[in-house]
């Protein structure tokens, strides 16, 4: 009896939620579709984000068993080779993230617990394994979350296969150390005995290398002032939702085409913890506060992946190597102990691109990003440059607090 | 005659002020309620009358708060922290440096060049604790006035202490406490300590010396300065007609356009 009314109870909560996260898309989809600089070129990526951002949906658009990822630093290349689609899981619903919040600790990452929350509304089909690199604490513990909230059973039912990340990169141990992960993952993808080919994993790194390129010139648009923001990270969100091969076709013919330019403001730079959609609370309020992001260093963004992997030797080595490098040393994640790489970058990315302001978003409960913007705001304001840091979560209840911030900061820069 | 008209349409309480020059010669304030456009036109006209003045006498209307964009007919809009910077700057002869503005709903922490520019800032988040809601709830609960809390404070031991931060815990604390019997001076005073800790925690280390410079409702209770002062060890001087700070603010500037 008791179990039939938690189950009618349960029922009801999943409905509620699951209408609240249609509202929420489909709100950020017509707000997108009405937008003065909307062209038929982004019709591709508001599909995808319309038709459902999950494993399952990638899994029937590209005809492959997804391999599951969080974070940055599983080599794609490698995964595509193996005849897998890498899916890097991720979800900016607040409706899920409140349905995941019953049971997990209060200041959980909210990336994470609207992955949970969503997870625990698909009831999951796919049986694909995640792949997670031990980057943050709530990474690591990510499966044991998924237990807690009744997603999965025990942690250790989940299929889960850990990329122990060195957090030293620029140590020569470290970098063996990642080596030898990427060769482990290697023989994990093929422990149903397929195999990776050199040649097929070259066609990989060929593949990313053109997505890489395609990206890049979306970046040069945004920074030219060609495409707004708000597209951009429509686009980059998209990413892992259908092949790398129509991504890039879609990006190539949306770059050629003519765009209406971009909402005009004050260049600012985007740091910090990752956007995703339909969250898109922090680009539509910099919109709103006349302020115009013109790059980004978002793992959810302009970071998707890192790089074109560059090889100039194209033995089967010679390409593990360079992918180990590429997704290790060029990451500039906050849970690095040594990243001057990341403050670095961002100076110099600020260097003659006429903006003088770096927003430094961070999700409450990501303490990595947290505890990096003091440095960074510190080595910024050294430098004469201006900066401000927004720690908000998924709901839109600060947004009158975070405008009002934003156009005094707006103003700071205006006046120098 | 002409003037300028301030505006700010904040979260509990429009205020409107009249300047001529750069003195002000008409206050004006209602709590915010729903068609704050009409409140804000209804101020306006009390301050024609007071003033004797008609519509064709306004030169510009600045509008600034949470609701300054519900004022459709402003000449220019202008965010409140600049506004407040502008007005605190001005009123304080220029001197002002570092600027605590204690809002309806929010705290507010302001960092000035030597030219009055707006150099750093920083607000609190979601959390009410230590704003003019925070206030207006104790004052409820004690029932007492806000404008009897001065005299509350001076009459505190100081021997009683609010450990909550939030508002929500913090009013459960109060009621206990005056379960408990407490004197409400004592509670008053616990409060004023208690939201000066929360100030002092949001100035952090950044003020470097000189005076610190309040406005806001909430500043109008002299309590308020004297808590400060004993918190940060440094002197706290409360800007004139603090509740007006940026409205006044706002009319500053209205030269040089949006």
């Amino acid at each position: 009896m008791t179990s039939g009314v938690t189950n009618a109870r349960n029922e009801r909560i999943f409905k509620k939620t699951s209408d609240q996260i249609s509202s929420e898309t489909a709100r950020v989809l017509e707000t997108l579709r009405s937008r003065a600089d909307y062209t038929r070129e982004f019709d591709y990526f508001l599909e995808l984000a319309e038709s459902g951002m999950t494993p399952e949906a990638a899994e029937t658009r590209t005809g492959l068993t997804t391999i599951k990822l969080l974070c940055v630093q599983a080599p794609l290349e490698l995964i595509h080779a193996a005849g897998f689609h890498p899916f890097k899981v991720f979800c900016g619903s607040n409706a899920a993230c409140n349905l995941a919040s019953r049971g997990l600790p209060a200041l959980a990452c909210p990336m994470l617990r609207s992955v949970i929350g969503a997870a625990k509304l698909a009831q999951s089909s796919s049986e694909s394994p995640w792949v997670l690199p031990t980057t943050c604490d709530w990474v690591v513990k990510f499966p044991e979350m998924l237990a807690i909230s009744d997603v999965a059973g025990e942690p250790d039912s989940i299929r889960v296969h850990w990329l122990e990340l060195p957090h030293l990169k620029d140590r020569d141990d470290g970098q063996r150390r990642w080596i030898e992960e990427i060769y482990n993952f290697k023989k994990f993808l093929t422990s149903d005995g397929r195999r990776i080919k050199r040649a097929a994993l070259a066609e990989s790194v060929a593949i990313y290398r053109r997505a890489w390129q395609a990206l890049v010139r979306l970046s040069d648009l945004r920074r030219e002032g060609r495409l707004s923001s708000i597209w951009f990270m429509l686009m980059t969100g998209v990413f892992f939702c259908d092949s790398p091969q129509n991504w890039t076709t879609a990006a190539e013919r949306a770059a050629n085409s003519q765009m209406t330019p971009a909402l005009r403001g004050a260049k600012v730079f985007l740091a910090g913890s990752p956007i995703f959609f339909p969250n898109f609370k922090i680009p539509f309020l910099l919109e709103e506060a006349g302020l115009e992001v013109v790059s980004d260093d978002l793992c959810s963004s302009e970071r998707i992946f890192p790089g074109s992997v560059a090889c100039g030797d194209e033995s089967e080595f010679g390409l593990m190597s360079a992918m180990s490098q590429s997704y290790h040393q060029g990451c500039v994640c906050p849970t690095f102990i040594d990243n001057d790489r990341r403050i670095n970058n961002i100076l110099g990315r600020m260097k003659g691109a006429g903006f003088k302001g770096v927003v430094f978003h961070v999700l409450k409960g990501c303490h990595p990003y947290d505890l990096e913007s003091f440095g960074i705001e510190t080595k910024l304001k050294d430098r004469g440059l201006k900066f401000i840091r927004l720690e908000t979560d998924y709901s839109g209840e600060d947004s009158r607090n975070l405008n009002t911030r934003l156009e005094a900061f707006r103003q700071t820069i205006r006046e120098d | 005659m002409s003037v300028a008209v301030g505006l700010d349409l904040g979260s509990t309480s429009i205020k409107t002020i009249f300047v001529k020059g750069d003195r002000a010669i008409w206050r004006g304030v209602a709590p915010t309620a729903p068609g704050q456009e009409n409140v804000a036109r209804s101020l306006i006209n009390d301050g024609l009358s007071a003033c004797g003045l008609t519509r064709g006498d306004i030169s510009a209307v600045a509008s600034t708060g949470y609701g300054k964009k519900l004022f459709p007919s402003a000449d220019r809009y202008i965010d409140e922290i600049s506004a407040n910077a502008a007005g605190a700057f001005k009123m304080s002869g220029r001197q002002a440096r570092t600027i605590v503005n204690i809002g309806g709903q929010d705290l507010k922490v302001l960092f000035l060049g030597s030219d009055g520019r707006v150099e750093d800032f920083r607000m609190n988040d979601k959390c009410a604790a230590g704003t003019g809601r925070f206030f207006e709830l104790v004052a409820r609960l004690l029932d007492t006035p806000l404008s009897g809390f001065d005299r509350l404070y001076e009459a505190a031991s100081g021997d009683v202490e609010i450990n909550s931060t939030c508002v929500v815990f913090a009013e459960s604390e109060i009621v206990s406490l005056m379960a408990r019997g407490i004197k409400k001076e004592d509670i008053a005073g616990a409060l004023y300590a208690s939201v000066a800790r929360r100030i002092a925690g949001l100035l952090g280390s950044s003020s470097e010396g000189g005076a610190i410079y309040i406005d806001g409702g909430p500043a109008q209770n002299r309590a308020l300065a004297n808590a400060l002062e004993d918190e940060l060890m440094t002197e706290v001087r409360v800007l004139e007609a603090p509740q007006y700070t940026v409205a006044y603010g706002a009319t500053m500037m209205l030269e040089g356009g949006d």
